[in-house]
């Protein structure tokens, strides 16, 4: 009992410390590399103003072209690597945020309800649930074959209920223990259980996958 | 914005490739008009709309370095021969292809678009295939590159 104790709070140190590592990343990306090469943009398009060669302009305006390709990926990144929102704004923008940037990336459209209301959740849980989501989001674009998926966020008093359907091909769960390399589902289950919440998940041939989330508030 | 899909031009230009090098899916990105996204603006043999939401990411998957390299790029065997993540390939997992090879479409020398050929199976494309792909891209340069003094600027 106690070794188990100190274990579960073993990992959620060695998960904690990465994530606040990664979170360091991305703001670093989203707030530093970010807003200097809006500031090198802003730079070169009043250069670009000033000058009258054809040649020299062209060339230029590639250049501005490939900066805010280049601000648009770090954008998009630092959402997948550690949504600037949850933070600011809590979960449920985070994970409208990522939400936008899956479905311009997959093609695939999420429908997203939350019901009742949004209550406060310590931060370590809520990129807890976060990534949850996204590893549940990143099987179903991998193996799902579906263009649609369903997310249903339930608030209580005491708990909050996510579920996160597919509509799509669905997969033996008998046949998760056979692949020793698949870790993604067994690592949400863990993450859930160690905020003390759960994660189940179920599967239809030809009916989809469903994941249901719970966490106590 | 210019529909792509009605220029009968790029419809013949395609569906030729296509039937000639025996593919199933073929598809056509391009940059924007206005700001920096890319985007899926034909396909064919396409088993879903998927491809119509996907922005192309900058530098990855194949369409993503080709436009930000220049160069052409072939998969064999997806997933197995992949740089990167197999989520760095969306267009190959939206329409379950596994091979696929895909050059850059040029606008005032740079790269602004991708022509891709895929197969739903393991394939090596041949210097032959590779060539016709690229014959193609040239003749939609020329296309493209008509349409926009037409219409007063597309990319
Ligand atoms: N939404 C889904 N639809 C169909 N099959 C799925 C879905 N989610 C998971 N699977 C199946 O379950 C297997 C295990 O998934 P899991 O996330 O544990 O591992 P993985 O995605 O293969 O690898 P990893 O997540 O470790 O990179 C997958 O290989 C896939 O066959
Ligand atoms: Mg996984």
């Amino acid at each position: 009992m106690e070794y188990s104790a100190t274990r579960n709070q073993m990992s959620s140190y060695i998960i904690q410390a990465q994530e606040e590592e990664i979170k360091r990343i991305s703001l670093e990306l989203h707030e530093g590399v970010g807003q200097n090469l809006f500031s090198i943009l802003t730079g070169l398009k009043v250069v670009e103003s000033g000058i009258k060669e054809d040649h020299v302009k062209n060339h230029l305006h590639e250049m501005t072209q490939l900066i805010e390709k280049t601000m648009q990926e770090i954008r998009l990144l630092s959402v997948e690597l550690y949504p600037p929102a949850l933070t600011a704004l809590g979960l449920l923008p985070a994970i409208k945020s990522y939400i936008k940037v899956y479905t311009s990336t997959f093609g695939i459209v999420v429908e997203l309800s939350s019901i009742g209301e949004e209550k406060p959740i310590l931060e370590q849980n809520s990129i807890a649930v976060f990534r949850v989501c996204q590893e549940a989001l990143t099987n179903i674009a991998k193996y799902a074959d579906t263009s649609n998926v369903r997310i249903d966020l339930k608030w209580s008093n005491s708990k909050l209920k996510i579920s996160i359907f597919d509509f799509g091909r669905g997969f033996q769960i008998e046949d998760l223990e056979k692949n020793p390399y698949s870790l993604g589902i067994a690592t949400m289950k863990e993450r859930m259980l160690l905020t003390g919440g759960q994660c189940e998940i179920s599967s239809k041939i030809g009916e989809g996958t469903s994941i249901e989330i719970s966490l106590p508030i | 914005m210019t529909e792509i899909k009605g220029i009968s031009q790029v419809n013949e230009v395609c569906e030729g490739l296509k039937k000639r090098i025996g593919c199933e899916f073929v598809a056509l990105a391009l940059q924007n008009e206005v700001g920096p996204d890319v985007r899926w603006h034909y396909a064919s043999g396409n088993l879903n709309d998927k491809y119509k939401r996907i922005t192309v990411r900058f530098g990855k998957g194949i369409a993503g370095k080709i436009i930000s390299s220049g160069s052409p790029m072939m998969l064999i065997d997806f997933p197995n021969d992949i740089y990167g993540k197999v989520t760095d390939h969306p267009i190959m997992l939206a329409e379950k292809l596994v091979s696929c090879y895909a050059v850059p479409i040029f606008f005032n020398s740079s790269p602004k678009g991708v022509l891709l050929v895929g197969k739903r199976e393991k394939y090596t494309f041949s210097e032959d295939d590779q060539e016709m792909v690229q014959d193609a891209a040239l003749e939609l340069e020329q296309i493209l590159q008509n349409q926009i003094l037409g219409l007063g600027g597309y990319v």
